[in-house]
């Protein structure tokens, strides 16, 4: 009787797709002329992954941590166990790590403190790190870093993401990184190392620059 | 092979009738609270507590090999670093806090004299990591760890997998740590009625009650909060404690309340080791409080001792001295 109602395995694929505007992102010292922007860093943890039909919730991946990084491939790809005759319109997932895990203590796989994602001096994840150069940044070789975190009241960073999607075996979601800095003022905010309201702020920006590509 | 079956079998028998026969690993002692540490997480063995120790007393966390926890956190000395108002780490740097007393860490909620960190499991990432402390990464310890037959043997015995990870590097720290329990001292023999105070001892525990024991709370004598004890500001180090995590006015000047329990040992006191010995810190108490906007509600009203009295109070203070944590064969490398 049992086996009646389980459903076949079958997996969706999420592809993350870094971009600087239109070319595909590379993290090197050629900078991007137009805005001279050079990213030579870009990590960012996707977590709590639901699969929506209109409004109701159809899928959730249990224990559902990904780190994403522009410098490992194998890492923008995530493959859902999701059965085949499932109907789905939405991707709902956060940006970050909850803050019920950030007082978990330590944790394997993509939590684990040894992938550079955890502040030492403070406990807490950094939901997403962005670093590189530009020439409007008068720091010290021109660089900008951005490291967002926090968990706790209102310095609380987490993120989340809500895309409409219409194909149900494939997911490719751009995260435009050239977006951000059009809303953002380099030549003022180019160092974000701590949790706080500009952390926030600057997590909140960081939300937009998701798309469903089509 | 059959024969060898047989031996490994009675091997294995023997080796269950001997932890059987042994006293369990970790005991909440009579009367205290539950701890706040979630042991479902993190179940304590044997094998882990063991390689736990090993990496506790092991300078290869460091960045040159020279430092490891017990230079700051000596087992001679209730577990902290004496002689030194600032501890001191790598390269001779000087800290800017005097290292806290270990002992009965499964019972706090936070760590550090300003809570900077929220689950022990984490704490060894902090000292790791600070430039004046360890000067290295938990990524470069793994990494130096994975070259060593010795300790791929003792990750595989503790956690049945060679791959040394951040996460059982961390939480085999935290296993040593969380085994290191004082609730032996004549305190708690008095309070187990297995003893009696001499009467200057008990006129001391009485004062204490009065005038010390809602922030130094029994039975761990901390009340595990952060409390602006009246300490003018040392100019050199500017430390708001508290503050710097929070980024609140309220809890400028604020540090964690830390235990009396070993204070014999664990001199010198307060979180820049400003005094060296107890009747400074008395004096600081009666005499010393700067009135300030966060200043403790229990400190706003002057506290008044006499010079017997304060002896009473440190005759009592030394009853929380615990031999057998002090000098547990079972701490020590």
């Amino acid at each position: 009787m049992l086996s009646i109602t389980s459903y076949a395995q079958s997996a969706t694929k999420i592809s993350f797709n870094p971009v600087f505007g239109k070319p595909v992102l590379h993290l090197d010292d050629s900078c991007y002329t137009t805005d001279s922007i050079c990213i030579s860093n870009f990590k960012c943890y996707i977590s709590a992954i639901k699969l929506l039909q209109n409004d109701s919730l159809v899928w959730e991946e249990k224990n559902s941590f990904h780190l994403l990084d522009a410098a490992n491939e194998k890492s923008l790809y995530i493959l859902l166990n999701t059965h085949s005759n499932l109907k789905y319109n939405k991707i709902k997932f956060n940006i970050g790590i909850d803050s019920a895990t950030n007082v978990s203590g330590a944790m394997g796989g993509d939590l684990d403190p040894t992938k550079g994602m955890y502040w030492t001096w403070q406990s807490g994840y950094i939901n997403m790190k962005l670093e590189g150069k530009s020439k409007l940044c008068k720091t010290r070789n021109n660089e900008f870093q951005f490291h967002l975190g926090g968990y706790q009241n209102a310095d609380n960073a987490l993120q989340t993401v809500l895309l409409n999607v219409t194909d149900n075996k494939e997911i490719v979601i751009a995260i435009d990184l050239q977006k951000i800095f059009t809303v953002i003022d380099l030549a003022k905010h180019n160092q974000i190392m701590s949790p706080g309201k500009e952390a926030v702020l600057f997590a909140e920006k960081f939300s937009k620059i998701f798309s469903v590509q089509q | 092979m059959r024969n060898k079956f047989i031996i490994l079998v009675l091997i294995g028998l023997f080796i269950a009738s001997f932890s059987i026969k042994n006293e369990p690993i970790f005991v909440v002692p009579q009367n205290w609270p539950k701890p706040h540490y979630d042991f479902n997480k993190n179940p304590l063995s044997t094998d882990k507590i063991e390689l736990g120790k090993a990496l506790f007393y092991d300078p290869i966390l460091s960045r040159n090999d020279k430092i490891s926890c017990a230079s700051c956190h000596s087992p001679y000395n209730a577990f902290t670093h004496v002689d030194h108002a600032l501890s001191h780490g790598i390269d001779d740097r000087i800290g800017t806090r005097n290292s806290p007393a270990l002992m009965n860490l499964a019972w706090h909620k936070s760590f550090m004299w300003d809570g900077a960190i929220n689950h022990i499991d984490m704490q060894a990432l902090a000292p790791m990591s600070n430039a004046l402390e360890m000067d290295s990464k938990i990524e470069n310890v793994v990494a130096k760890l994975q070259q060593s037959t010795i300790y791929t043997k003792l990750f595989y015995q503790a956690f049945g997998d060679s791959m040394i990870t951040g996460e059982h590097t961390l939480k085999a720290i935290s296993q040593f740590m969380l085994t290191l329990v004082s609730a032996n001292s004549k305190y708690d023999s008095v309070m187990r009625k297995q003893t009696e105070f001499t009467s200057q001892e008990r006129k001391g525990f009485e004062l204490f009650q009065q005038h010390c024991g809602s922030c130094h709370k029994q039975p761990l004598f901390t009340n595990l909060q952060f409390e602006n004890n009246g300490l003018p500001i040392d100019k050199t180090l500017n430390d708001f404690g508290r503050m710097n995590i929070t980024k609140d006015a309220k809890d400028s000047l604020l540090f964690k309340v830390p235990t009396l329990r070993n204070i014999e040992f664990s001199y010198p006191y307060m979180h820049d080791g400003r005094f060296k010995k107890l009747s400074e810190v008395l004096n600081h108490y009666t005499s010393g409080v700067q009135q300030s906007k966060t200043l403790s509600k229990q400190l706003q009203k002057k506290i008044i001792l006499t010079p017997n009295e304060k002896a009473d109070i440190i005759a009592f203070l030394l009853t929380l001295s615990d031999k057998e944590f002090l000098f547990n064969p079972k701490f020590r490398k």
